[in-house]
């Protein structure tokens, strides 16, 4: 659509505008803004009976982000687990979804597309939760399948929920499963818009098909890689709290690698009324979490005026 | 235009259709594996584990779990169905009334809108701040409510919908205008009809995602009638979990429940409705995925 200046109208002919915008904008006040004033939480000695607003202020007003320097460690082990997971997740994920978007612009029967795409899709529409009760049934010491296909095979299954180490493997390769064919979506977009006469000249000069992949369809799609990299960079301090309830139930023996910022901030704040550490760590992720969006959409912007997530 | 052929390029073809059958059966199996792990029988699963081919087939955990908690079961579905069905509607019609303000260019406060709804996106007050504000400034407790009006309205979605609507020719608006239709009736009538196809992707990531949730539930749900399914099985899991802990606990003494195939049923109930309506609409995901991914 054009840009169109027109004159200004009177409130009499937009009052629907008014009425159709207020619900959403009653909606993103009460849920996203209300909760962002909130954030002076963190200065605050609180207490439930006065709320966030009316708790008195903490004395010195720095003193919460003194547990958060004190527990430093804890604090550097949930970032650096977020990131690294965040990191596998966009490696492991984008290794996948290009191979299974190239190899399904290779194959020539349509239906067999939509069959198999329709398969890789499944998993993006089930909670976290369902998958977590599947693997268990998989994975489980006692009774899982795995576990007794492992164990008829002469081995022994180790009980995974003992131990913190397979999780790393196990959460990357669950959270794969889960969106590879949704991310899928879009480089197969980007390889079906490639202009067919590019292929056609290269196979006329003899190229293999392996050849038009590697010269062709695999630089075609470096820049979606790239500006995808740079749109998960501006998530990196988030992690996906629903995905370690889900899988977990949030077994504290498994911290060790599943601790992410969010489920911290979930287990101490939420869970028991700590209010005071879990806020500092809150305002530290908000905080550098916009730090990281504003840099990286100015970066893809940079590659792509059409890519920046606005 | 004379081709050549390789051998190695109709290898690479077969490779290529064993390779993506190879993926498509993975996604498929743990549904069809807890399809089948629903059906085994609770004893040979506590000796044998879980099968794919169990000796016998049998409905008793079905059977088992609707006769001594279908009242709890049929309870939460109603919940997961009200709020599913209640909030879709409120979303969809809160985003799509949003995202028509913002495309509107003679609008005043449209550009302040756009930006007003941006701005949650890269910036938020984080879970704790969120938790109390909706607990003890909204009240939003224990009420179907509470699962719905927090989801009210995904930014995302919004721009998805004003992806779409900035794909069509303002004229339309314009034109309408000056006929004398109100805002109301242009919407309603001649933009939301000819944007159908990313109305019914955002119906489809609404009912999804309030489906599916057990966040909300989680937060700001105690009481047992309002459970929803997913939160039954989140409840269980954890007992499973916890009684794996402690054998010895009381509770595990008096609670001798098929607790293995129970899972595995109340999964299938939980992702029923889903494979259910799949086959209809996963046609149209495909399609606002890509409008939606890359503009979101």
């Amino acid at each position: 659509m054009k840009h169109k200046k027109s004159s200004r109208k009177s409130f009499r002919q937009q009052w629907p505008l008014y009425a159709m915008a207020l619900p959403g904008v009653a909606a993103l006040l009460a849920f996203s803004y209300f909760p962002m004033a909130g954030i002076i939480l963190v200065f605050k000695q609180y207490n439930f009976k006065q709320g966030i607003f009316g708790s008195p202020w903490v004395q010195p007003i720095y003193k919460n982000f003194s547990f958060f320097f004190n527990n430093l460690s804890t604090a550097m082990r949930s970032t650096g687990l977020t990131v690294m997971y965040n990191i596998l997740f966009f490696i492991a994920g984008t290794f996948l979804s290009v191979a299974i978007a190239i190899m399904l612009g290779e194959v020539s029967s349509k239906k067999f597309v939509k069959v198999s795409q329709s398969f890789m899709f499944l998993p993006y529409f089930i909670s976290w939760m369902v998958i977590g009760a599947i693997l268990n049934s998989l994975i489980n010491s006692e009774t899982g399948m795995l576990s007794q296909i492992v164990a008829k095979a002469g081995g022994t299954m180790p009980d995974v929920y003992a131990l913190p180490k397979a999780w790393i493997p196990i959460l990357v390769i669950v959270n794969t499963w889960q969106s590879c064919g949704y991310t899928s979506i879009i480089y197969y977009g980007v390889i079906t818009g490639i202009d067919a006469s590019l292929y056609e000249a290269a196979r006329v000069d003899g190229a293999t098909k392996w050849q038009c992949i590697r010269k062709i369809t695999l630089p075609l799609l470096k820049p979606t890689i790239i500006i995808m990299f740079l749109l998960s960079v501006g998530n990196m301090l988030k992690g996906n709290l629903n995905m370690i309830i889900g899988l977990t139930n949030l077994n504290p023996v498994l911290f060790p690698t599943t601790d992410l910022i969010d489920v911290f901030v979930y287990r101490s704040g939420v869970r028991n009324g700590e209010m005071a550490f879990a806020s500092a760590i809150s305002l530290y992720q908000s905080v550098f979490g916009l730090i990281l969006v504003l840099t990286s959409n100015k970066i893809a912007g940079k590659f792509d005026e059409d890519a920046t997530l606005f | 235009m004379k081709r050549k052929t390789y051998m190695s390029d109709r290898m690479l073809t077969v490779i290529f259709y064993i390779l993506l059958s190879i993926i498509a059966l993975v996604c498929l199996f743990p549904i069809i594996f807890a399809f089948i792990g629903s059906l085994n029988e609770e004893s040979e699963v506590m000796m044998n584990g879980f099968s794919m081919m169990p000796g016998k087939l049998s409905l008793d955990t079905y059977r088992y779990v609707f006769e001594t908690q279908g009242s709890k079961l049929v309870n939460a579905y109603k919940t997961s169905l009200i709020v599913t069905i209640g909030g879709t509607v409120l979303s969809v019609v809160i985003t799509v009334m949003y995202a028509y303000v913002i495309t509107v260019h003679d609008f005043r406060f449209g550009k302040v809108l756009a930006f007003f709804a941006y701005f949650t996106m890269i910036f938020n007050g984080g879970m704790l701040s969120w938790y109390i504000v909706t607990t003890k400034y909204l009240g939003l407790k224990d009420s179907y409510l509470a699962m719905m009006l927090p989801y009210a309205m995904n930014v995302f979605n919004m721009y998805l919908v004003r992806n779409y609507f900035k794909g069509l020719p303002y004229e339309l608006i314009e034109i309408a205008e000056m006929d004398g239709a109100g805002h109301f009736r242009i919407l309603w009538k001649i933009i939301a009809p000819l944007s159908k196809a990313g109305i019914v992707t955002i119906v489809l990531f609404y009912a999804l995602q309030y489906w599916n949730d057990f966040y909300l539930p989680l937060m700001l749900i105690n009481h047992e009638e309002f459970y929803s399914i997913q939160y039954i099985l989140y409840k269980m899991m954890a007992n499973i979990q916890f009684l794996a802990a402690n054998p010895s606990s009381s509770m595990a003494a008096h609670v001798v429940l098929p607790t293995q195939t129970i899972k595995m049923a109340i999964t299938c109930i939980a992702i029923g409705p889903i494979i259910l309506f799949y086959p209809f609409v996963q046609k149209y995901f495909v399609k606002g995925v890509t409008v939606g991914a890359l503009k979101g």
